[in-house]
């Protein structure tokens, strides 16, 4: 019995020099692992950030984005909540996306600076125009969560 | 706060003097369906063996060869994993040991650092650099996305998919710190797309004014696309040997006298507040006033600690005093105008705060007292990113050995890429430069080699 030649073929793009097309077309089964806890909270219109639980660690500082493990003693960290205000520490709007940007172009984003964390989140700001300094509160996607950052945003206090 | 302890500062030796002798570039381009990736790479290595006035035939240099070393960026864009076996096998180096380096942007200068290791060690005295990256697979709405997937992927990558934003972020924060006006920024890609005019191997040469840069399309504000490097697709090879086979390939060998590498966060906003690590020329009370209500933290959003980290280790290790005055030429990693900016601060060529007076002084110019990037840079020239940091090393190479008009001049040279050598073009050929600088660097800043190289 003979075997069939294949019944798909790699579009030519091209005769000279000869290009074909090579299709990709599955997906990645990824985990977040010990930082899921803060994309669950998302769902519960919770902040969830990380402190160091090792009483012999110098600096004990809240982190956001969390980390399971402390980067100064690698000993496990604690969930606590982060405040839902702070303040823009810089800005900029998008204009040209890449590939897999599922908000709109022209949003913009924003590092936020939150007092008591150690860190300057990334987001964006679903409401307004961008300013230094502004003041702004969190909001949250609990009508159609993506399960991503996304599912947090800002918008003027 | 990173707390330094005596061993995270010590500063690296090479037990052995390590040169370079010899470089091979292919032209860059957005598109090169003419040539496979391995293709590219036997031109590349071609002209380091071929054209490099090497003392020894190929057949002989094949033969002094002990050990290679690989740079590709990302197996996403070549959609090949284990390319450097295949074109080790390709390139005939089989069945000599070899490795493949990877750090982000800063990947050619990380196999640079790799090879010069080897070299340093005694574990290999004969070790051709390979880079290269093709860019061309995918279109560029999904490159830019491959390359923000080397943003953190959980945290970040999401809010853009676009590594100009995080840049953008970036030069938003250090405009409002520094006060920095978008014509100064604009002035550096005029600068870099100019030099680019005169390279036959440049992506994205012009003519342009500060105007055309600011008019130009906003790709995240403030950075316009030609604040931006390109993507691109071609090779790089360096020749990296000790010294007994550096003065038997070549009468004009350089001397690799420091290599260094740093890193920090991949995401910025994990950058925590420090005390800012001082390079050779600066002390405490240069720094006295810095902090104000605006410039609350250091390294924050405007500033590289792994590129402050790098040259604090390569200017200790090779005796650098003062950048601007012991360098005769620079090549920075001038991935968008801004990182430029930040960069000339993290390496000393001014203050924290200042970087613009570099620009604004005329010193970054052909003319100037350290002319940076006659490359063309990655706004102008290329941005192959495993390749990059090989080539600017190849550069400032012939740059030190004289020959940037062998390489630039020869209209031949323009034939070969299918150009045509322009008839007000100018040679960039520096009058006897003896030291050079070359710097390396990855996402926002993740990874960053400081390379020192000079004429014996
Ligand atoms: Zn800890």
């Amino acid at each position: 019995m003979a075997i069939d030649w294949p019944k798909t073929a790699l579009e030519v793009l091209n005769e000279e020099p000869l290009v074909v097309k090579n299709p990709k077309t599955w997906y990645h089964i990824h985990t977040y692992g010990g930082w899921g806890q803060f994309f669950k909270g998302l769902r519960n219109k919770k902040i969830l950030a990380t402190r160091c639980t090792n009483p012999q660690c110098g600096e004990k500082r809240l982190w956001l984005p969390p980390r399971a493990n402390c980067p100064d003693c690698w000993h496990d960290m604690q969930w606590v909540e982060a405040p839902q205000t702070g303040t823009i520490y810089t800005h900029s709007v998008v204009t040209y996306p890449g590939e897999l940007f599922k908000l709109p172009p022209g949003t913009p984003l924003i590092s936020v600076e939150i007092e008591g964390v150690c860190t300057k989140l990334m987001s964006w700001l679903k409401e307004g125009k961008p300013k230094f300094g502004m003041k702004i509160k969190a909001v949250f996607n609990t009508e159609r969560p993506t399960n991503s950052i996304l599912d947090l945003a800002w918008v003027p206090a | 706060m990173i707390k330094f302890g005596p061993g995270n500062l010590r500063i690296p030796k090479f037990e052995k003097p390590v040169y370079v002798v010899a470089g091979g570039l292919t032209d860059y381009r957005k598109k090169y369906p003419e040539k496979n990736t391995s293709e590219l790479c036997t031109m590349a290595l071609r002209m380091a063996v071929e054209e490099n006035d090497l003392k020894v035939d190929p057949e002989e240099f094949r033969r002094m060869v002990n050990w290679v070393v690989y740079s590709q960026f990302a197996d996403h864009f070549g959609d090949q994993l284990l390319a450097a076996a295949k074109i080790h096998d390709y390139l005939g180096f089989d069945p000599l040991g070899n490795i493949e380096v990877k750090t982000g942007g800063a990947t050619g200068g990380s196999a640079v650092l790799a090879a010069a290791q080897a070299v340093a060690s005694g574990y290999a005295d004969c070790v051709p650099v390979v880079g290269w990256e093709r860019m061309d697979e995918v279109t560029t709405k999904v490159g830019n996305s491959y390359i923000a997937s080397a943003a953190c992927k959980d945290f970040e990558s999401e809010l853009g998919w676009m590594y100009a934003a995080y840049y953008a972020l970036m030069a938003q924060r250090y405009q409002y710190e520094n006060n920095v006006p978008h014509e100064t920024l604009a002035r550096i890609a005029c600068k870099n797309h100019l030099y680019a005019y005169y390279s036959p191997f440049s992506q994205n040469p012009g003519k342009y004014t500060v105007e055309d840069i600011l008019k130009n399309d906003i790709v995240s504000d403030p950075l316009t696309f030609l604040e931006c490097c390109v993507m691109s697709v071609g090779a790089a090879v360096l020749i990296v040997c000790d010294e007994k086979v550096a003065n038997r390939l070549t009468d004009r060998p350089v001397r690799l006298t420091a290599i260094c590498g740093g890193s920090h966060t991949l995401r910025t906003a994990d950058r925590r507040h420090m005390p800012i690590l001082l390079l050779p020329n600066e002390t405490e009370a240069t720094y006295k006033e810095y902090f104000t209500h605006k410039r609350t933290d250091w390294p924050g959003f405007s500033s590289f600690l792994a590129s402050r980290m790098a040259a604090y280790l390569a200017y200790n290790m090779a005796g650098i005093k003062d950048p601007v005055e012991d360098f005769d030429l620079l090549e920075t990693h001038d991935a968008f105008t801004i990182s430029d900016v930040q960069t000339y601060e993290d390496i000393g060529l001014r203050p924290y705060g200042r970087g613009r007076e570099f620009i604004e002084s005329g010193e970054a110019y052909f003319e100037g007292k350290l002319p940076t990037n006659l490359s063309g840079g990655l706004i102008g020239t290329m941005h192959a990113v495993g390749a990059t940091g090989i080539w600017q090393i190849v550069e400032v190479l012939w740059q030190l050995q004289g020959k940037y008009d062998k390489f630039h001049g020869d209209p031949k040279m323009w034939e070969r890429y299918g150009k045509k050598k322009p008839a007000d073009w100018k040679s960039l050929q520096l009058k006897n430069p003896k030291r050079a600088c070359t710097i390396s660097h990855a996402g926002t800043g993740s990874h960053v080699t400081c390379a020192i190289l000079e004429k014996p």
